[in-house]
């Protein structure tokens, strides 16, 4: 008995590593390096932007146009990322390369690099907490501030192919993006509401700015800003009504305005700006949602913005003026765009600066205003990673600064644009 | 001013009023079942709509509202939520509800996935790389499910468990007899061929042993063409098939159009709570469906 066991032992202990082999016929191989990190690769995705643009001016002329009192015409060396569409033809308008990852229980990151041909830049990189108690979140880095409805989507989100003039007149091309924080608390109730606040440097050229300056004999002497100089609060609330969703809120910008061109230099002739700038903004969206696949929305932000101070003016002989500046503009877009189908949208959106006050030693220097542009789009999307889409825009809105004074040129264009998206890109936002 | 006054207390009072065990879930169905776990002890809301396309939930800032209240969320997971709800959780502002915390719950942790794509590419369509993520139509899931969440309920609110193991072993009783029911009435339906829509009502078909012959969408997401509804006629007229499966939010139209041009039946199918007025619940979904299926 004794024997049979130690046998049947013995058997067990030959067939084991038979049996084993045969559950499993194929052993997984081990990965060759031990200290594989691949599953941790953030999501990365890029965004590509093409165009073709048909416009009745020519591109040297539509380069030299500005919106009297708003915006300049752009200098190539400050400007970063080159307009969007701004050749007739054929435009590759950017890549956008963003990664998002979250880095460890306390925190996400997210940055996205702005790409273009001859050069690439840093738009956004960011932190934001994870675990913050009693609803706040505290987001630090660069960032497109949250201030009004639309000036924290990226390009590519917008329901147009550019931003509206208003954000374009005050912000710029780019929004405003600064490197900063911001704290919001979203509060525990049935009704959406959130506060937010921002502290930032309040570099944006197109509505503040920080910089020092002084002439050479020292008559005018104005310290940099203290930064962060820039200071933006915000409450937003939504609610539902049956199937529609409606958003609103108010934004508040205030921050210096400090701008030297050429006034602290040691020839020729220069102008500098020492003032406060002050922008309110009001914003609403409402969204119906007919069924599973349509929907409408309505969007519309005004915004006013109010600068005071001085403007100090030195000639080539070092003489030194200064008066006082006082500005008030403002304007507004509304838009309704429509979802028609799986892979149909269409909208059209009306622009309107209709405040444009420039008052430099208390006289005003009757800039033209209720400057208007006129949009119309249709979208179609094959998949939610491509989308095609045909502007129209008619704009009312711009001059040439010439040498007999401010010349109109309002224009028409037409806008094909192909926006691919690859890689993991998070989902948007409301 | 009655208006202001309406605003103001629902802002400050709402929160206060209640105690119980705050629970959001993504879709209609999971509230259901919590619903019938947690009874008057939690309070249950659900994000999306049920008759909505559960892919493309339009993130409504009511939700983010929603979310922060929630002392747990539970999601159906397997990216079904991917283009969603992530910007919900982002924007909630609530750590308790975070991925990786105790007040997020993903149930198809829970549950075996099928069709798991060996490649992935989106030249295949809106593919989901962990598996197609329409579990919650196998019955046999719902069960697991029910006690996952159970678990979960317990974790959170122990005062209550008793009440918790209580309702899922009638619930768990209920469900069974109701399998019974389900797989009697669809067993004179095994084997037959049947075309779909969109890739929603897999798990239901393999469970009640349907042959799924082809479906109506050439790629996932991406809307029927001519070239592919001729290959769909092919296969309708090759293998005699009787039955498209079309759910409640994509278009009618291409299967009306091979209803009408071929001797094959459109049977519109509910494939969550709330998708047509009679599934009003867990239960009453599964039986409308196997109603629809055999009439």
């Amino acid at each position: 008995m004794k024997y049979s066991f130690c046998v049947f032992i013995t058997f067990l202990a030959i067939i084991s590593p038979l049996r084993g082999q045969e559950n499993s016929p194929e052993p997984q191989p081990k990965s060759s390096s031990p200290f594989n990190q691949s599953k941790f690769v953030p999501d990365i995705s890029m965004i590509v932007d093409f165009s073709w643009v048909s416009r009745d001016l020519e591109n040297d002329v539509f380069s030299e146009l500005q919106i009297p009192g708003l915006t300049h015409h752009h200098h190539e060396e400050d400007h970063e990322h080159g307009s969007i569409n701004a050749n007739k033809g054929f435009n590759l308008n950017y890549g956008e390369l963003s990664f998002y990852s979250i880095v460890d229980p306390y925190f996400d990151l997210f940055a996205v690099l702005h790409v273009a041909e001859e050069h690439a830049g840093l738009e956004e990189a960011y932190v934001t907490t994870r675990k913050l108690p009693y609803g706040f979140q505290i987001k630090a880095g660069k960032f497109l501030s949250s201030f009004g409805r639309l000036n924290e989507q990226h390009t590519h989100y917008l329901d147009f192919a550019e931003r509206p003039l208003v954000l374009k007149s005050f912000f710029g091309d780019e929004g405003l993006n600064e490197i900063g924080t911001r704290i919001t608390w979203v509060a525990p109730t049935d009704i959406y509401l959130i506060l937010g606040t921002e502290m930032l440097m309040g570099e944006n050229e197109a509505s503040f700015g920080t910089a020092g300056f002084s002439d050479i004999n020292g008559l005018v002497n104005i310290h940099e800003s203290e930064n962060p100089s820039l200071f933006i609060g915000y409450v937003r609330s939504s609610f539902d009504i049956e199937d529609a969703a409606v958003l609103f809120g108010f934004s508040y910008a205030h921050g210096t305005t400090r701008m030297d061109e050429d006034f602290s230099a040691s020839e020729g002739e220069g102008t500098a700006v020492d003032a406060n700038t002050n922008i309110l903004c009001g914003d609403l969206t409402v969204k119906y949602i007919i069924d599973a696949i349509k929907y409408v929305s309505f969007q519309s932000e005004y915004v006013h913005r109010s600068t005071e101070g001085s403007l100090y003016s030195r000639d080539t002989s070092f003489t030194v003026n200064e008066y006082s500046l006082e500005k008030k503009q403002a304007g507004f877009y509304s838009q309704l765009v429509a979802k028609l189908g799986l892979q149909w949208r269409a909208g059209v959106r009306y622009d309107l600066m209709n405040i444009n006050d420039v008052r430099i030693g208390n006289t005003n220097q009757n800039i033209p205003k209720n400057l208007a542009r006129y949009s119309a789009m249709v979208e179609y999307s094959p998949t939610e990673f491509s989308r095609m889409r045909l502007q129209l825009n008619h704009d009312r809105s711009k001059y040439l600064h010439a040498s007999e004074g401010l010349s109109y040129k309002p224009y028409t264009e037409v806008i094909l644009q192909l926006n691919i998206a690859i890689g993991a890109h998070g989902a948007h936002s409301f | 001013m009655k208006y202001l006054l309406l605003i103001l207390t629902s802002l400050f009072i709402s929160n206060s009023v209640y105690s119980q065990l705050n629970v959001v879930t993504t879709y209609p169905y999971i509230a259901d079942i919590v619903k019938q776990i947690g009874n008057d002890k939690i309070q249950v809301t659900s994000l999306a709509r049920g008759d909505y396309n559960p892919h493309v939930i339009i993130p409504k800032p009511s939700s983010i509202a929603k979310a922060r209240k929630a002392d747990l969320l539970i999601i159906n997971g397997a990216q079904l939520e991917i283009g969603w709800l992530p910007p919900i959780i982002k924007q909630a502002n609530n750590a308790e509800i975070q991925p990786g915390e105790k007040g997020f719950f993903d149930l198809s942790t829970c549950v075996q996935l099928i069709d798991i794509p060996t490649s992935v590419s989106r030249d295949l369509g809106d593919v989901h790389p962990e598996g197609n993520p329409h579990f919650s139509l196998n019955p046999d899931n719902i069960l697991i499910i029910a006690k996952a969440i159970t678990q979960k309920l317990c974790e959170l609110d122990p005062e209550n468990t008793s009440f918790y193991q209580t309702s899922v072993a009638e619930f768990v009783r209920i469900w069974r007899q109701k399998t019974k029911e389900w797989t009697d009435k669809m067993e004179p339906l095994r084997g037959i061929k049947v075309i779909e829509y969109h890739k929603v009502y897999d798990y239901f078909l393999r469970r009640f042993g349907l042959v799924i012959a082809g479906t109506i969408e050439p790629l996932p997401g991406i809307p029927p063409t001519t070239k592919h509804i001729g290959e769909v006629e092919k296969i309708i007229e090759r293998d005699k098939i009787r039955h498209i499966m079309q759910d409640v939010y994509n278009p009618h139209d291409a299967s009306e159009y091979l209803s009408k041009r071929l001797s094959v039946k459109m049977i519109i199918l509910p494939h969550d709570v709330g998708a047509v007025k009679e599934a009003d619940g867990i239960i009453t979904l599964f039986d409308e469906i196997v109603r629809r299926m055999t009439q």
